[in-house]
């Protein structure tokens, strides 16, 4: 399936609201054809020059847009992530087993709610990571398609910019999903222990 | 393709998430991009030609589609104060505020990207750049009473020109000048933040009056002093914005420095610093009760300005509300809850199961996420790796073809022009014929030794690989290369 089809499709199918969030990638194209089929290959050329420098421009513009909401979406997870924990610590100490009122019933309550937050959580997370992918796959292929089509020579040096740039380095996020595992392993745990001492107390 | 299955896998395992409410998430925090954001850049692509004026005729439209983002913002840029010029003042202070935070992005890849876009930049912009530049010299040395560190080399005049510097000025300041007096801008931050959006409009004013040439004084700026950037000390504030990359770009429309200089910077928090400020919050007892200029101050943390300090609040009270407003509901179904707790038992558990295997698959789609990450790294780095070798190959080859035909006095025009106007295949054709010339053009200059050894580069291709179509796009590239760039200066 050709990229452009299955971007299209994927964003779709998984996160319409995102939809403009993405690579413009079918109107590069366009634009790329436009240039490949313009007039060609003026010495020196200033035509080239120009219509060049129109290519490089929407691309900023495009990683603009990914490093804004990339960091964006980031922060937001940071800040839920933060919030989970303190819930989680929150619920421990009014519910769980050596809290001051302890409840079996608010206890297990909240966990599920916390549970299934911080799997949404994850489940974002994982998103904006694949966010990230697919705009730089899609970046890589339309600097690949213009060297092609114009014989310039953009991608090299244009791709190796965009290694550096914040949309693409998603360490941190990454590591916030390592840490969402994590919690929810404790928390899964958490729930088996109690329902044990439950279970011996019965 | 290889992320092939990890978009399929993907596909189901998002379907199930948007049914736990994604969607739920992501509009609330959705509303935080308003949708003027999302029209900018796909709009550009399918307004514009090709041409430079229609650049130029669009570039109103586009700033006008950012201001409503920058509402918030650009109302507490402005107090109430009237007048043009002095909107222009203020306007002119918090870009240089932001900025302070695109230093350390702007030094690592401002060297790169400058060089590399400097060749695509239009003359007679480049033309306009010095003249406004000093304008925004002058401009900027007004703001700041005492020199700092790093614009020692400004004068000192205090002058402010009229309307069209003045907004030169204004997205100048933006790229020029670096960010070493963050703290003061802080208390210019803090004089500025009231409710007012009176004066939006003003706002739209100046951002039409803005033109390309604004990016060219913030590219020659940031060129000429790469030595004078502050660097960031703190390793947890990681600056970084879209804004600097405007700066870098000289071809982006001011669309992207006006965006950058009435919104808020885009400062890329991270745990530590977010913990920071939940300490802070918490110390002003709450984050209800807590004032963004409070916590600014209790952070201490240098480069942090209020709007920052203000859209993190903003984001971390809309957080907290939601869960707390569930878990306040759940306390009063604490007497129900025991009564249908067996039920509840059994729903519970395949709840939990579910919710278990749907972690399951989001942990495997991050791996591979990961994997892709790392595989694409990979690959540049590859590219990179064998386009050093064939160079250095190229280098020691040359000099073989030297000695071997130095007799050879073919005209350098005639092969260059076949080069520069041939498509990959026929110049590897001709690679052969330049390969001969090459000790010819070396003598004249240096930039030729490059090229030399990129045409020795395609010969071998041609007699080794005998598939340039094939070749990978370093290759390609180097191959290119010259006949886009070398060969028009030789």
């Amino acid at each position: 399936m050709k990229f452009g089809k299955r971007l299209k499709q994927q964003v779709q199918e998984t996160l319409p609201d995102w939809r403009d969030k993405f690579l413009s990638y079918k109107e590069l194209k366009k634009l790329v054809r436009l240039i490949s089929s313009a007039p060609p290959f003026l010495n020196g050329s200033s035509e080239y020059g120009k219509s060049e420098a129109e290519f490089v421009r929407l691309l900023n513009c495009e990683i603009d847009k990914f490093n804004a909401f990339f960091m964006e979406q980031e922060e937001d997870f940071i800040i839920r992530h933060e919030a989970l924990k303190q819930r989680i610590q929150k619920v421990i100490d009014t519910w769980g087993a050596t809290a001051s009122q302890p409840s079996e019933a608010e206890y297990k309550e909240q966990m599920g709610k916390i549970r299934k937050d911080i799997v949404n959580l994850h489940g974002e997370m994982v998103l904006l990571e694949n966010y990230s992918n697919i705009n730089y796959t899609g970046l890589a292929k339309i600097l690949k398609k213009y060297d092609k089509r114009t014989g310039g020579l953009l991608r090299l040096a244009f791709i190796r910019k965009v290694l550096e740039e914040p949309f693409f380095i998603t360490d941190l996020v990454s590591k916030l999903v390592k840490q969402c595992e994590n919690m929810i392993d404790a928390v899964f745990q958490q729930r088996k222990k109690k329902r044990k001492t439950k279970g011996e107390k019965q | 393709m290889e992320a092939r299955p990890a978009f399929s896998i993907q596909r189901s395992g998002a379907k199930q998430l948007g049914n736990l409410g994604v969607s739920g998430v992501l509009s609330s925090s959705l509303p935080l991009v308003p949708t003027p954001l999302e029209e900018t850049c796909p709009k550009l692509p399918g307004s514009q030609q090709v041409s430079m004026e229609r650049e130029l005729m669009t570039r109103p439209l586009v700033h006008a589609s950012h201001l409503p983002y920058n509402n918030e913002v650009v109302g507490h840029l402005f107090s109430s104060s009237a007048g043009f010029s002095t909107d222009l003042q203020y306007s002119s202070v918090t870009p240089r505020e932001k900025h302070s935070r695109n230093t350390p992005f702007i030094s690592q890849s401002s060297a790169n990207t400058a060089s590399l876009l400097m060749s695509q930049s239009s003359s007679p912009a480049l033309l306009q750049s010095t003249t406004s530049s000093h304008y925004i010299n002058e401009n900027s040395a007004s703001w700041c009473p005492e020199p700092l560190p790093g614009f020692l080399d400004f004068p000192t005049n205090t002058t402010i020109q009229n309307n069209q510097i003045e907004s030169n000025s204004c997205a100048g300041v933006m790229a020029s000048e670096e960010f070493g007096k963050r703290n003061d801008w802080q208390e210019w931050a803090d004089q500025l933040i009231t409710d007012d959006d009176a004066l939006t409009s003003n706002w739209n004013e100046l951002l039409a009056d803005t033109s390309i040439a604004d990016m060219e004084p913030k590219m020659a700026y940031q060129v000429s002093k790469p030595s004078s950037n502050i660097p960031v000390q703190h390793s947890q504030v990681h600056p970084q914005l879209p804004s600097p990359s405007a700066e870098i770009r000289p071809v982006l429309t001011p669309t992207s420095t006006a965006n950058s200089a009435p919104t808020k910077p885009r400062m890329r928090w991270t745990p530590e610093l977010h913990e920071a400020f939940v300490e802070a919050v918490n110390n002003l007892g709450g984050s209800e009760r807590a004032t963004p200029k409070g916590v600014l101050k209790l952070m201490k943390v240098e480069g942090l300005t209020i709007y920052h300090v203000k859209s993190h609040l903003q984001k971390y009270r809309t957080a907290r509300y939601r869960p707390e407003s569930s878990e306040g509901s759940s306390e009063k179904r604490l007497t129900s809850i025991d009564e249908i707790s067996s039920l509840d038992l059994k729903t519970g558990i395949e709840i939990t199961e579910a919710l278990q295997l749907q972690m399951e698959v989001q942990k495997r789609l991050h791996e591979q996420l990961e994997i892709q990450r790392n595989l694409q790294l990979r690959i540049e780095e590859q590219g990179r790796h064998l386009q050093m070798m064939f160079e250095k190959q190229c280098k020691s080859g040359i000099d073989v073809v030297k000695a071997a035909s130095s007799a050879l006095e073919n005209p350098s025009t005639l092969s260059s022009d076949a080069i520069q106007d041939a498509p990959a295949k026929t110049e590897l054709e001709t690679a052969q014929v330049d390969c001969s010339k090459t000790p010819t053009d070396t003598i004249f200059a240096s930039p030729a030794l490059e090229e030399g050894s990129q045409d020795l580069n395609r010969k071998h291709k041609v007699s080794q690989t005998e598939t340039p179509e094939n070749s990978e796009p370093y290759n390609t590239d180097s191959s290119l290369q010259p006949a886009k760039r070398s060969r028009a200066d030789a």
